[in-house]
């Protein structure tokens, strides 16, 4: 995928550098859950307070982002291959874009707990976008990336979220490409 | 008997927070109450809702009680929360 804007680049430059690069003090480094609930919280009364985008949008890419950033938590918890926490930004320039990242197992390993039929990350993200399938079971899970699916169509958003080497592209669709550089962890980016 | 979710915070969006305040409400508001009281859980005041925070605890409040009434759910996030449990997580009020 093409890097557009500076939050873009330092979104890849997180998560691509070595791992003691990445736990610098840094706005966009939220270690912990309670680190970026406190950020969304201000991105929240941020875009609430400028009022460029609909009331009505701000809570739904709230809630969108929140699902997306606690996923990598959820889903990486005790097992972080090495850097723990997510990197999560967001800019309101023309358009608000929203940018998450983690470098966790990615949602092919994480799936393939539950699904080991799985094999490429090309499906396994066609399945955590269609399929009520969790890789935290036996725990009832797996609406969340069903929620950002729907609200990115039904509010007119876009998201690009990649994960290992397949990248997935939702407006009124979704479409699933490979990609050659592989990314370990996912990253996704909001706009609207 | 109400509940008011604002009483919880005005952004609620994660499992683990979804968790806790189920846990408090059974310890201190829902302990006495039978599985036929009138319970109505008032959305009012809140800001962003996500199916994660609502797993834990919507769900687990319609399994213990069979009366429960849902108010003030104009929020775009928490009617979009509700949408997603009705379709995925078998919410049937």
């Amino acid at each position: 995928m093409s890097i557009e804007n500076k939050l873009e680049k330092l979104a890849f430059e997180w998560l691509t550098a070595s791992p003691e690069k990445t736990q610098m003090e840094n706005e966009y480094y939220c270690q912990t859950r309670d680190i970026f609930q406190a950020r969304l919280d201000r991105m929240l009364h941020e875009l609430l307070r400028e009022k460029s985008i609909s009331e009505e949008d701000i809570y739904i890419v709230s809630a969108m982002t929140g699902e997306i950033g606690n996923n990598s938590f959820d889903h990486n918890l005790g097992k972080w291959p090495d850097v723990p926490g997510i990197f999560f930004g967001y800019s309101v320039s023309e358009k608000l874009e929203i940018i998450l990242a983690d470098r966790g197992q990615g949602i092919l390993a994480t799936l393939q707990k539950v699904k080991p039929e799985l094999q490429s990350d090309s499906v396994a993200l066609e399945t955590a976008f269609l399929e009520r399938i969790s890789g935290r079971a036996p725990e009832r899970r797996g609406n969340g990336l069903k929620f950002v699916k729907e609200n990115i169509k039904s509010q007119k958003m876009h998201l690009t979220f990649v994960s290992g080497n397949a990248q997935a592209r939702l407006n009124d669709g979704m479409e699933i490409i490979e990609i050659e550089n592989k990314t370990s962890g996912c990253l996704a980016i909001i706009t609207l | 008997m109400r509940i008011e979710l604002k009483k919880f915070g005005e952004i609620l969006v994660s499992r683990p927070s979804g968790r806790e305040a189920y846990l408090a409400m059974s310890a201190y508001t829902t302990q006495d109450a039978s599985e036929n009281e009138p319970i109505e859980i008032d959305f009012s005041g809140i800001k962003v809702l996500t199916p994660s925070w609502a797993d834990e605890v919507i769900i687990p409040l319609t399994k213990k009680f069979k009366n429960i009434t849902l108010l003030n759910t104009e929020n775009s996030s928490v009617k979009a929360t509700l949408k997603t449990l009705r379709e995925y997580s078998d919410l049937k009020i």
